[in-house]
């Protein structure tokens, strides 16, 4: 960063001294001595020289801390997303979480950019200035004062600049949120038609776009022509006093050169000092967002506790998980089912005991290592589909993919359980990934496995063989599914239906049609009816 | 990185086609390369002026006009000034004229696409064209041509200027061309690659770290919090190189470039300087010369540095034209229907060359009837479905309506007859309202409601209000309420038969059932072909079809299949008990 630093002031300094160099060479031409001239020339190309090596010197540095600080925010806030697992959706929106690495990590890397561009072109001025006052304190200061009024001037422009680019990125934004939004709904919209109002729309909010687009363009080039005109101005008056000065013999003709030189030159650093003060305020803002994710905490905390053997137990609603066989649990509302799921994997507080131990008292990493709730909204990752199924590394993949009837899915990949697949979302339909979830949970082979409502969205040909070939593959360990599939319950070695969060009716699936009324009206949906 | 399916645009149509972009407007473009030029004439007087100055100056001349060359200099600021802003304005207002035209020529290509392409590429492909390749197509068209031009006519009149000077002065600065063209062409063949290696890593790397965050629950629930971890690491390592690399170009090219600016100022003050002493040239062509060439670094460093951009947009274009070469998949033959019966006879079909799922299917819908498929997953039901539904034609055999081949019927004409809903789900941006209405435009609030209540919505639409914002941004919509919405569509646009696959199958088991009695209602006289997953909806049709590895099992009513006492009555015994 010093580094950076150093080089940065070099690389200005090293063109600050340019207008000198060539008024000195000036100087030496009218006074047509050729030694002199060389000398100049010489150290003019020196300076060139030392300005492209401190130049290319200065990116390097900029682009490592650039990225160095865009990967260690990237990194941080991965680890931390890692960290907070299950709690970052309650805590945080998703988007905000993205948007770290859409656009903070810019925001934050252009702030340690321009503190070293931002540095160098501070000293850079000071250097001019300091020369320019020694040479000529009357023209001197006309060119010290004048620059940064000149910068004044034009920023009475940049207010109403960046309120229009804003208004246009955000209509730039919704624009290509509408065509993306044409892409997702493309099929749709090709089977039943209604592309023309599509067009029709799409094609307004382009023109609207277009209209806000030349809006900035009216300010920008506004902007633009002042940045002509306000130094031009500066410099006219530079050499219209220059020449007199030089022309009463208080100024050479190389020094009058060389102010118009300064004068032209000044205006890059002080673009760059404007431009530092709005990227360090960006950078601050993401740097604030980035440090309030970092300083979030896992909800859920436990105790130090060994995972002991034994059955999972919900006191609240008196569900029970026995070792070694299948529990179906079926609830009157998908939310109740979903938050007694919630509990007996430990995603949120409730009287849940393991072997009669608490499972507050155990570790999350254990109880999770012991316990796996796979649910229909659990993401799919992108990568080689046999590592992305195998998750803990050492499981059957091709034994889980056949008990969940996924294997039509995977012949159909060109490389089979090797094919790299992107996001799931983008490659397979609801049913497909559903089957892809569950034979992942199965691969994990976790000594409890708790399915919420693993089928909903198969045929019913297919729902018949996972149920079946599911107590199969999870012979010897404990397994709960959350359904209300006639199909999946007849299978299940015992039935819990839970009306109002507590068990109304347990038994096996046939029993319970039989007993329970309410049971049989929410497992047949009213079939008999 | 998502696989590329649809075709990309070649070099030669891209040429063409930015070829006829810049003659499209040929008013508007001359004027705005006229201000560009006017500008940067006026630009050319302050050296000159300056020179002049100089020359005065060390001639001693205490009568020269210096008030007058002052206000001279003042006025040609002035003008320039002027003329910039208007240069700017005249070409930015063509830039966002040529760029609004481009997207929504874009648009309207892909919403021309052929039904079979949309149904069997993913969108992920697409997408990326239509985001990526649009915002980069957007930053060459609205900076890198313009700052191009701009920098063409501004360095020529500047070289024009020397050479008004002294054609002498010229010479100097020639002797940094080898070093800037070798430089920029041995950087120009490498970057392009580099930035897109580049930009794919960094958008690797942010995707990752999406992922991570969008399944956070699950990263801890299956413990892949070092997995996760690890990717991110790799995704930097390879981004590292990546720009570590291009990195690497930039430290070659740089240099040699910076270089390539100073030899001709440097060159120009001393062999400038030289031609004085020998009398060759004046102090005033020098003065201005050196000034001249210093002023050209500027237009020079634009064109220079834009110029990758140029390539990478034009890259994008290709993608973006690519779009339109897919071919049309229907060919209108003029044959119209005759009834609505829909037939299929000897049907085969194939994804892959060689590879039939659908073995000889006949089937005889008969009009108005309720048919249900069901099947295991894979036995060829959603592709027996878009068949029916004249989305893709048959390898061999034919699927007719009314005696008419589906697939030589005109798409406005199918769109009359038959219609598919997926349980694909996909809700609009924009109100309630237009989402129902993509099925038939023209229909009043009226039929809205009707179409909602026909699929039991109208409760949860009437709260929401028809013009609640859904959709991306939207107050939000879960997947069952968006299969409704597809079916009100559905509802509304009201062909004769419509296909559903698994059109229920996101809706809650006891709501489905309600749902599908009372748009069986709605659709009475209707042909509906009903892939279903739920037994009952085989229950309620008047016709049962089982598919199996490509063939149709059994076909038959509800109770002759359970009758009959196949595989169909098998699953429904145990659905049953």
């Amino acid at each position: 960063m010093w580094l950076g630093i150093t080089y940065a002031i070099l690389w200005w300094t090293t063109q600050a001294l340019i207008p000198a160099v060539i008024g000195f060479g000036v100087d030496a031409l009218i006074g047509r001595d050729t030694g002199e001239l060389a000398r100049w020339s010489a150290v003019l190309f020196g300076l060139g020289a030392a300005q492209a090596l401190t130049g290319v010197l200065r990116h390097r540095c900029a682009v490592y801390t650039w990225i160095s600080s865009a990967y260690t925010t990237v990194q941080l806030t991965s680890r931390q997303a890692t960290r907070l697992g299950a709690t970052l959706p309650k805590r945080l929106s998703t988007g905000e979480v993205v948007s770290v690495g859409n656009s903070d990590i810019a925001h934050i890397g252009n702030a340690m950019d321009i503190i070293l561009r931002g540095a160098g072109a501070a000293v850079a001025v000071v250097v001019v200035s300091v020369i320019m006052v020694s040479a000529s304190l009357p023209l001197g200061l006309l060119v010290v004062i004048g620059v940064p009024l000149m910068a004044l001037a034009i920023s009475p422009l940049l207010r109403p600049l960046h309120r229009r680019q804003h208004a246009h990125r955000d209509l730039q934004g919704d624009l290509a949120t509408r065509a993306g939004d044409i892409v997702a709904g493309l099929r749709v919209l090709r089977g039943i038609g209604g592309e023309q109002v599509f067009a029709d729309r799409y094609r307004a909010e382009s023109q609207r776009t277009r209209a806000a687009g030349v809006r900035v363009a009216s300010v920008e080039s506004l902007l633009e022509g002042a940045q002509v005109l306000l130094p031009g101005l500066l410099i006219a008056c530079v050499t219209w006093l220059g020449a007199r000065f030089a022309l009463a013999g208080d100024l050479s003709a190389g020094e009058l050169v060389s102010f118009y030189g300064y004068a032209v030159f000044l205006i890059a650093p002080l673009r760059t000092l404007t431009e530092a003060a709005d990227k360090l305020t960006k950078g601050v803002v993401a740097s604030k967002r980035v440090v309030r994710i970092l300083s979030l905490e896992p909800e859920i905390t436990g105790g130090a506790g060994a995972v002991r053997h034994g059955d999972l137990r919900d006191e609240e609603s008196g569900v029970v998980l026995r070792e070694g066989s299948v529990t179906a649990l079926a609830a009157a509302t998908p939310e109740e089912a979903s938050a007694i799921a919630d509990r007996l994997g430990r995603y949120s507080d409730g009287r849940v005991t393991l072997g009669g131990v608490p499972l507050a008292d155990l570790s999350v990493a254990a109880v999770r290592e012991h316990i796996l709730v796979a649910d229909n909204a659990a993401a799919l990752f992108a990568g080689v589909l046999r590592e992305e199924l195998d998750v803990r590394g050492r499981g059957d993949v091709e034994a889980a993919v056949h008990a969940a009837c996924a294997d039509d899915i995977v012949d159909a990949l060109p490389d089979g359980l090797d094919t790299h697949v992107a996001e799931a979302g983008r490659e397979f339909s609801g049913g497909q990934q559903q089957r892809l979830r569950l034979a992942r949970a199965l691969t994990a082979d976790p000594e409890i496995l708790i399915l919420v409502e693993p089928t909903s969205a198969v045929d019913a040909h297919t729902e018949a063989r996972i149920a079946e070939r599911l107590a199969k593959a999870r012979a010897g360990r404990a397994t709960l599914v959350v359904t209300t599939s006639p199909l999946v319950l007849d299978r299940a070695d015992h039935v819990f239906y839970v009306e109002d969060g507590r068990t109304a009716a347990e038994g096996t699936h046939r029993e319970l049609l039989t007993a329970s009324t309410a049971y049989r009206a929410t497992v047949t949906r009213g079939e008999d009816r | 990185m998502s696989r590329q399916i649809l075709p990309v645009a070649d070099k030669a149509q891209v040429r063409a086609y930015a070829r006829r972009l810049m003659v499209k407007y040929p008013k508007q473009l001359s004027l705005a390369l006229a201000l560009h030029g006017l500008a940067a004439l006026t630009g050319l007087a302050g050296p000159a002026l300056l020179g002049g100055l100089v020359q005065a100056v060390a001639d001693g001349e205490h009568d020269a006009n210096v008030d007058t060359i002052a206000l001279a200099i003042a006025g040609f600021v002035i003008a320039q000034g002027i003329l910039t802003r208007f240069a700017v304005y005249a070409s930015s207002r063509l830039g966002e004229k040529v760029l609004a035209e481009l997207r929504q020529e874009f648009v309207d290509r892909v919403l021309a696409l052929p039904l079979s392409t949309v149904e069997r590429a993913g969108s992920g492909d697409l997408i990326t064209r239509t985001s990526r390749d649009v915002d980069s197509l957007s930053r060459t068209v609205r900076h890198a041509v313009p700052e191009i031009l701009i920098a063409l006519v501004t360095g020529v009149f500047m070289i024009g200027a020397l050479f008004v000077i002294g054609p002498l002065m010229l010479l100097p600065s020639l002797l940094a061309a080898p070093l800037l063209w070798i430089s920029t062409r041995w950087y120009l063949n490498r970057s392009g690659p580099a930035y897109l290696r580049e930009g794919a890593a960094y958008a690797n790397l942010t995707e990752g770290l999406a992922q991570t965050v969008e399944g956070a629950r699950t990263v801890e629930a299956l413990g892949l919090a070092d997995r996760r971890r690890d990717r991110t690491d790799d995704d930097i390592r390879e981004s590292y190189a990546a720009e570590r690399y291009s990195l690497s170009l930039r430290t070659v090219w740089f240099p040699s470039v910076e270089m390539g600016y100073v030899i001709p100022v440097v060159a120009t003050l001393f062999i400038g300087g030289l031609f004085y002493t020998q009398g060759w040239v004046t102090l005033f062509q020098v003065t201005a010369g050196t000034l001249y060439v210093q002023q050209l670094v500027d237009p020079l460093d634009r064109l220079l540095s834009w110029i990758d951009e140029l390539q990478v947009g034009s890259a994008s274009m290709a993608r973006l034209l690519g779009v339109a070469n897919v071919p049309d998949d229907r060919a209108p033959s003029g044959a119209s229907p005759d009834g609505d019966a829909i037939r299929a006879e000897d049907v085969r079909y194939a994804y892959r060359e060689g590879h039939d799922v659908l073995h000889g299917i006949d089937l005889d819908v008969r009009p108005g009837e309720r048919l249900a498929m069901v099947g295991p997953s894979g036995a060829g039901k959603s592709t027996l479905g878009r068949l029916l539904a004249g989305i893709h034609g048959p390898r061999t055999g034919a699927v007719t309506v009314g005696g008419a081949s589906l697939i030589e019927l005109p798409l406005g004409e199918l769109r009359g007859q038959v219609a598919l809903v997926t349980q694909e789900h996909h809700v609009f941006k924009g109100t309630l309202r237009d989402n129902v209405l993509i099925g038939r435009p023209e229909a009043d609030d009226d039929a809205v409601r009707r179409a909602l209540e026909a699929v039991d919505a109208w409760e949860w639409a009437e709260k929401l209000g028809l013009d609640a914002e859904v959709g991306s941004g939207g107050v939000s919509v879960s997947p069952a309420q968006a299969q409704q919405l597809a079916l009100a569509r559905l509802v509304l646009a009201d062909p004769h038969t419509l296909v559903l696959d698994e059109a229920t199958s996101l809706i809650d088991p006891r709501q489905a059932r309600h749902l599908e009695r009372s748009l069986a209602a709605v659709l009475d006289g209707r042909t509906v072909i009903a892939i279903a997953h739920r037994l009952y909806t085989a229950h309620d049709a008047d016709r049962v079809a089982v598919v199996e590895d490509g063939r149709i099992s059994e076909l038959g009513s509800h109770e002759e299949l359970v009758e009959a006492g196949g595989p169909y009555a098998a699953l429904w015994e145990s659905w049953r008990r």
